[in-house]
C-alpha cells in the first residue's frame, strides 16, 4: 500500500524514531510501514491519520 | 533471537525466558540427581523426569502472554511469522528424520531436541523475515 508518511514527517520534521515514540510502535514499524513493506492495522491507520490531523484516505491509498 | 530490546514487553519476555532457560538447566541436573541417587519409582519417578520440562512449557506458555501483551503489532507479526518457520522447521526436519530412522536406520533422534531445534528454527526464521522488512 502506498503511503505519505514520509512527506507528512518531513512537513513536521520528525524523524521515524520520534514518529514511533509518537505511535507508541518501534521504529521499524514506521519504517516498514513507510516503505509499504507492512500494512498497518485499522487502529494503527486510525492513529495515524489523528496525529497527522488527517483522514486515513489521505495517508494511504492502494497501489492501483 | 533479539539483538537489540525495544521495549518493556519484549524485555519482560526476554527475561522471562531467560529465566525458563535457567531453570530448565537446574532442573535437569536435580533431575539427574535425584535419580542417581535415589533412583524413585512409581508416580516419583514421573513426577521427577518431569520436572526440567515445566520451565519450557512456562516458555511457550510466556511467549503466548508476550503476543497478547506487545501492543507493537510489527514487532508481533515479526514473532509470529518465525514462530511459524520454527514449527514448519521442526515438523520437516522430525518427520523426515524418523522416515530415516524407519527405512534407512539412522541413529535415533532423541526428542529432548525437539525443543531446541525449535527455536534454532525460529531464530533462522526470524533473520529472514527481518531481513524481508529492511
Amino acid at each position: 500500500m502506498k503511503n505519505r508518511l514520509r512527506v507528512l514527517r518531513a512537513e513536521r520534521d520528525w524523524s521515524q524514531a520520534d514518529l514511533a515514540q509518537r505511535l507508541e510502535v518501534s521504529r521499524q514499524s514506521v519504517n516498514a510501514i513507510e516503505t509499504g513493506k507492512f500494512d498497518p492495522s485499522l487502529p494503527l491507520a486510525f492513529k495515524l491519520a489523528r496525529l497527522f490531523e488527517t483522514t486515513i484516505e489521505a495517508i494511504f491509498s492502494d497501489e492501483n | 533471537m533479539f539483538c537489540s530490546i525495544k521495549s518493556p514487553t519484549e524485555r519482560r519476555y526476554v527475561i522471562r525466558m531467560w529465566v525458563s532457560a535457567g531453570l530448565c538447566v537446574l532442573f535437569s541436573v536435580v533431575a539427574a540427581l535425584v535419580f542417581r541417587f535415589y533412583h524413585p519409582h512409581g508416580v516419583f519417578s514421573y513426577l521427577a523426569a518431569v520436572l526440567p520440562a515445566l520451565p519450557i512449557i512456562g516458555a511457550l506458555v510466556y511467549t503466548g502472554v508476550y503476543l497478547a501483551e506487545e501492543k507493537d503489532e510489527f514487532q508481533r507479526n515479526l514473532l509470529v511469522q518465525s514462530l511459524l518457520g520454527g514449527t514448519g522447521g521442526i515438523l520437516a526436519v522430525t518427520t523426515t528424520w524418523s522416515y530415516l530412522e524407519d527405512f534407512a536406520h539412522a541413529p535415533h533422534l532423541d526428542l529432548v531436541w525437539v525443543y531446541p531445534l525449535f527455536w534454532l528454527f525460529a531464530g533462522i526464521s526470524y533473520g529472514f523475515v527481518r531481513a524481508r522488512y529492511r
